[in-house]
């Protein structure tokens, strides 16, 4: 009967830390509230923020400057240019978002996007070089690639029991070389104008690449919130004991899940291609990074449970915010990186209820 | 000796504790009995410091003191022993007595283990354990984890001076009845040294150990007993504001059940060390009861029909059918449902929401192609809301914030809805206040009217000659006696407790 | 027990052996130091081991550098297998470990072309592979206290090249092609490699003759496609038309800048660093004004020749002039004009090498500040 009465009493009491003890707490204003929802306020604040550093430069220059209007941080073009930067690292990030629900990591996103890339693009050329040839059967090729990678990832992780974590990197370390095994170090150039214009043409001034992420984040939603693969996600991360009890093949579910990171990660690797047109080894470079930090901020729990594919676009956004908005307030480049970090840790403990966890590992 | 003198605590939008006056004496034993939410806990955490009053005194001696947090509470000899056992698992008995305190055994930097060992032997004597303090904690039993943690809270005896004054929270609740027994003996030796606060849902406990109870409802001390004076319905009465009546495990709704089928046979069935030998048939509408003490192998047969244990000798049959592989996969798909002991653990998903825990079972009923329809499963959810008279604020509601007892019955409705006829409770009581434990008999009642076959493992003896229509009584994984549970004809305590031990 | 008793003695007998041939190794080097710069008799092999010791293959130019030293081994009429790679992922303890691992297996009979990942580094493979009268090559770092004259034949040569001329003068094509005016960004590599700062330094040099031209900002693109494309694509939104040409440390970070533009439909001016084939192949079309090509293919292949030749006693290099010993390596300018030439000259047929004209193509001796 405790443990009822003990988490009202937490939550009372870190609302009583909140309102100080005098007003009448407002019931919307719950912490749960403010958790689920600050990876979207931080995302807004730093939108608002660079801006303001803009216009405190030409303020102090005495140049004329409306706070907003006048910004070229806020603005459509550049907004475009933040799209575009952060659609394949979103299908990463979509990708390991599943398998951080379900309570494992995926760390071969690197390995998995290079070789996805440099066999999407031997096939592409190969086949004719053009989306208007039986090239493009190189894109399914590529999608069944990453199924491939990500599925001999989950099946070394449930039937070897190897750690995820273990399985995933050792397995990313297998496709960064077997990607430099096939391109023996060179890049490939992909310079169909048919394929290349997933970032030449635009739509309502964005290139259609971040349409093609928009399509492939509802559809990502769509598993999740709509299918009982994603239902069972969240299962296995939220108890995997009892939802092997409650009748689930939980090996199944966990396999499923590499394989549809694996996907995701192809995805992020066409979309690669699609906005730098070369294909090499380097292509799947920094993807870990940025992936795993973006599930973080947006506040997908490590452990498990918790989260979602939302989460992961706010958080992919709200690092390459950072990223172009330190740019373009033209920040030193050797502050830019301890910025970045210090951001990241703020984001995390913004989003996260550590009072509910005790202890971090 | 140590006294709160109205005692006043808010939180945001409740009065937890209402102008509250508490006393106790030296050697004295303090039963603190409510139900869920009537302010024992927050009034425990008062004590051991780590909630602070907004109003009222506590005193110690007649002195006013302010505790910060639990630390400075311990240096004023307020000891806690904890519900969920406080123990480091990994570390070792003399590790865990004096964590934190290891600097009077540190000599240029160095731990002294010898001299370590021997001061918890010492303390371990207190408690008259005889194990070597440099066991790994892990490998004790429940019972001794108990003893090694009221050990570690009794170290406050060579740390401070005055009076020690120690909480026992539910320290009964993992134990068998003859372990608490032994518990007893000990707190009422123990009072020489200490006095206790004693918090526990068992009545019958709480009336056997104390010297005075204190009765709480809505955050208010709503009557003290003496000890000879208490009353177990006159107590209950004040505590839920309602009788509890003879009626209480619904004897009257006990209805004869189907004996032509059998939903589950056990012929002879082996598992391992855990039991042995074991046959019964479980017919619809039949509560059948499976009584021993802990680590009979109770729990292990539950397992088996579920499909987690696989037998090793002996055949198992449900509904008519010879089970071959084991998995809970194939249980639930026989229409087996399993409500294992620890919710928390594998009861209810924490961060899943009420629809989504109760079709985690039934996906494929709730889904064609993989997609789901959660239409449909919201629909469900909200008749048995309804059915089962769940609090929630609705379908939506994280069911790691509901209540113990409406996690329970979130749980059920799972295996309910799932049309499972072969329902598999492990101790679906344990932690529920009297209201919600009702709850559950009514549905027990109810789901063996509607012809659901059930085994039971329940939370005291009382309940389950209550309950059941048949009992098995079961002692080192071996049958014992089986008892008829016809209303009017029931076993006594007596007859199990003989057959059990 | 007995085993026991064998165990102690079989350790104590090689802990001995041990400390001996620890103390002979102190005092033998020793001996080397005694006798100092003086050429210490070196022994020559008939048939050494070839290794090249290197970060790893995934980076075009070191694949270049690589498939270089495989030519010079293929030229001697063996396999290309017969050259060992020692692979040190960027990690000198790792880089040193391996070197002094294959000293032991091969007794010293090596030659050794080495880039040692780090300038401190250098120093203590150089030392263990002359200890070990084995000879050794250096390609791009060593400290400048470090010099082959001073250990005889073993440490043969070091290679380098200066980028701040070269990087100087494409500085100049852009800064001519923009009118003289207007604004330039510099994206460079990791801000704290040699090459970087040096390329950075060229475009300020060149830019001191070009007063009406500003540069607008210098960020490191740590050698990176996609950073410098992110990076690209932030200048755009902070200058804008300002930017009126383009400075790139090397050709992989000018494929992100030129994949950043395209993105806008923008074309400003850029060039590059580097000589890689698909930046030649830009610079033939006009997309890129100008690229260096350093010729790491030569580089990779003569730095393995040096080491083998001075190991076969083909050539003594304690008789070589000190400006045989350090030297820069070539630098090629390719412009449009000259692209498809340099194009077909140098990349589609890979220019069969005389290596044994250690110098011809080699760029003068290294000079410090």
């Amino acid at each position: 009967m405790a443990e009822a009465l003990l988490v009202e009493g937490m939550e009372t009491r870190i609302m009583s830390d909140i309102t100080a003890q005098t007003a009448p707490p407002a019931r919307w204003l719950t912490r749960e509230r403010v958790i689920k929802w600050a990876p979207l306020l931080v995302l807004l604040f730093l939108v608002l923020l660079f801006p303001f550093f803009e216009w405190l430069e030409d303020f102090r220059e005495a140049k004329d400057h409306i706070y907003l209007a006048d910004s070229r941080f806020f603005s459509i073009r550049n907004a475009a240019r933040i799209a575009i930067a952060a659609t394949p690292a979103l299908m990463v990030a979509i990708g390991v978002t599943f398998i951080i629900i379900m309570g494992s990591i995926d760390l071969s996103m690197e390995g998995t996007v290079s070789v996805c890339a440099v066999i999407f693009a031997f096939a592409f050329l190969g086949w004719g070089g053009t989306l208007a040839s039986w090239a493009w059967l190189a894109i399914p090729l590529a999608l069944l690639v990453g199924a491939v990678v990500g599925c001999i990832n989950g099946l070394v992780h449930v039937r070897l029991k190897i750690p995820s974590f273990m399985a995933s990197l050792a397995m990313g370390f297998v496709g960064t070389g077997f990607a430099l095994l096939l391109t023996g170090g060179d890049r490939i150039r992909v310079e169909d104008e048919l394929f290349r214009s997933l970032l030449t043409v635009r739509w309502f001034n964005f290139p259609i690449m971040c349409y093609v992420a928009l399509a492939m984040l509802l559809i990502a939603w769509f598993i999740q919130s709509r299918t009982t693969l994603g239902r069972n996600f969240y299962a296995v991360g939220g108890g995997e004991e009892l939802a092997h009890a409650s009748g689930l093949n939980v090996s199944r579910v966990r396999i499923m899940g590499f394989t549809l990171a694996g996907v995701f990660f192809a995805m992020g690797a066409l979309l690669a291609v699609g906005r730098i047109g070369i294909a090499e080894t380097a292509t799947g470079n920094n993807f870990m990074f940025i992936s795993i930090t973006a599930v973080v901020v947006g506040g997908t729990a490590l452990w498990g449970g918790i989260g979602g594919v939302w989460n992961t676009l706010v958080g992919v956004l709200i690092v390459n915010v950072i990223n172009n908005g330190m740019v373009v307030i033209g920040l030193p480049n050797y502050v830019q990186d301890g910025v970045l970090g210090l951001l990241v840790i703020a984001a995390v403990v913004l989003s996260t209820d550590r009072k509910t966890v005790s202890f971090v590992k | 000796m140590y006294e709160l003198r109205q005692v006043d605590k808010h939180f945001p939008g409740v009065h937890a504790l209402k102008a509250v006056d508490f006393k106790v004496n030296r050697h004295e034993i303090v039963g603190l009995v409510g139900e869920n939410g009537a302010g024992k806990s927050t009034l425990m955490k008062v004590i051991y410091g780590a909630y602070q009053p907004d109003g009222g005194d506590v005193t110690i001696d007649g002195t006013v003191v302010r505790f910060q947090n639990p630390r400075q509470a311990m240096n004023h000899g307020i000891g806690m022993v904890f519900q969920e056992q406080s123990l480091i698992l990994n570390l070792t008995v003399m590790e865990n007595i004096f964590l934190g305190y290891e600097q009077q055994f540190v000599k240029f930097g160095i731990i002294d283990w010898k001299a370590m060992a021997q001061a918890a032997k010492a303390q371990l004597a207190k408690v008259k354990l005889d194990i070597d303090p440099a066991t790994t904690t892990s490998d004790l039993s429940f019972a001794q984890r108990q003893l090694v943690e009221l050990a570690k809270v009794l170290t406050l005896e060579e740390r401070i001076d005055g009076d020690l004054v120690i909480l026992l929270d539910e320290p009964t609740s993992v134990l068998a009845k003859e372990e608490v027994e032994l518990l007893f003996g000990l707190v009422r030796d123990l009072t020489k040294r200490a006095s206790f606060i004693f918090v526990s849902h068992r009545m019958d406990e709480v009336l056997e150990l104390s010297d005075r109870i204190y009765v709480m409802k809505d955050g208010a001390v709503v009557d003290v007993v003496a000890h000879d004076a208490a009353d177990i319905d006159a107590i209950q009465h004040k505590m839920v504001g309602r009788e509890v009546d003879k009626e209480y495990y619904r004897e009257q709704k006990q209805k004869p059940y189907d004996a032509a089928q059998a939903l589950v046979s056990f012929d002879q069935v082996s598992c391992g060390r855990r039991y042995n030998d074991i046959s019964f048939d479980l017919h619809p509408g039949e509560v059948l009861c499976l009584v021993g003490t802990e680590g009979s192998g109770r729990e292990a047969i539950l397992r088996t029909i579920f499909g987690l244990e696989t037998p090793t000798a002996g055949t198992v049959k449900i509904k008519g059918e010879q089970v071959t592989s084991f998995a809970a996969q194939s249980g639930v798909a026989r229409g087996v449902g399993y409500i294992p002991r620890e919710r928390k653990i594998e009861g209810i998903v924490a961060g899943m929401n009420v629809y989504e825990n109760m079709t985690l079972s039934q996906m494929p009923n709730y889904s064609s192609g993989g997609v789901l329809k959660v239409g449909e499963e919201k629909a469900m959810a909200r008749t048995w809301i309804e059915r089962l008279g769940i609090k929630t604020p609705d379908v939506y509601k994280d069911c790691g914030g509901l209540s113990g007892g409406n996690q329970q019955k979130v749980v059920l409705a799972k295996w309910r809805s799932g049309g499972a006829d072969i329902m598999l409770l492990d101790h679906p009581t344990r932690g529920l206040d009297i209201g919600a434990k009702e709850d559950v008999y009514e549905m027990i009642r109810e789901m063996s009217a509607a012809g659901v076959g059930i085994i039971l493992v329940a939370d005291t003896l009382e309940e389950a000659i209550g309950l059941s229509h048949t009992i098995l009584v079961i002692k080192d994984g071996a049958f014992q006696k089986r008892f008829d549970g016809t209303p009017g004809a029931k076993p006594t305590l007596y007859d199990l407790v003989h057959h059990m031990i | 027990m007995s085993f026991i008793k064998k165990f102690i003695e079989q350790e104590t007998v090689s802990r001995r052996n041990f400390l001996l041939a620890s103390a002979y190794g102190v005092s033998g080097a020793a001996a080397l130091r005694m006798f100092g710069p003086s050429p210490v008799q070196a022994m020559t092999f008939a048939d050494p081991t070839i290794a090249w010791s290197y970060r790893n293959r995934t980076n075009p130019y070191w694949n270049e550098i690589v498939s270089g030293g495989e030519a010079f081994v293929e030229s001697l009429g063996k396999s290309k297998e017969a050259l060992t790679h020692l692979i040190n992922e960027g990690s000198s303890e790792k880089s040193l470990a391996d070197v002094k691992a294959l000293l032991a297996k091969t007794n010293g009979e090596l030659a050794l072309a080495i880039d040692t990942n780090d300038a401190p580094n250098a120093r203590p493979v150089v030392e263990a592979c002359a200890e070990a009268g084995a000879f050794v090559s250096t390609l791009w770092n060593k400290t400048d206290d470090l010099h082959p004259w001073d250990f005889g034949d073993n440490y043969v040569s070091h290679m380098s090249w200066s980028d701040e001329k070269p990087a100087e003068q494409t500085a100049r094509i852009l800064l001519e092609a923009i009118g003289g005016k207007g604004g330039v960004v510099h994206l460079g590599g990791i801000a704290s490699n040699n090459p970087a700062i040096e390329r950075l330094q060229g475009l300020k040099n060149a830019l001191a003759d070009y007063p009406d031209v500003e540069l607008l900002d210098a960020q490191p693109a740590d050698w990176d496609t996609q950073k410098a494309n992110q990076i690209m694509s932030s200048f755009l939104t902070r200058y804008g038309d300002e930017i009126t040409g383009v400075h790139c440390a090397n050709d992989t970070i000018g494929y992100g800048v030129l994949e950043a533009l395209r993105a806008e439909g923008m074309s400003v001016p850029i060039v590059t660093y580097d000589g890689n084939p698909q930046a030649v192949e830009l610079v033939a079309k006009g997309e890129i004004l100008a690229t260096v090509f350093t010729n790491p293919h030569w580089g990779g292949g003569i730095t393995a020749s040096l080491a083998y030749h001075a190991a076969t006693g083909a050539f003594k290099p304690s008789e070589e002039p000190n400006e045989h010993r350090e030297f820069y390596g070539p630098t090629i300018m390719v412009t449009p004009e000259d692209a498809l030439e340099f194009k077909a000259n140098y990349l589609d047929n890979v220019p069969t090498y005389d290596w044994k004209d250690y110098w011809g193509p080699s760029n003068g001796p290294i000079t410090y500040k």
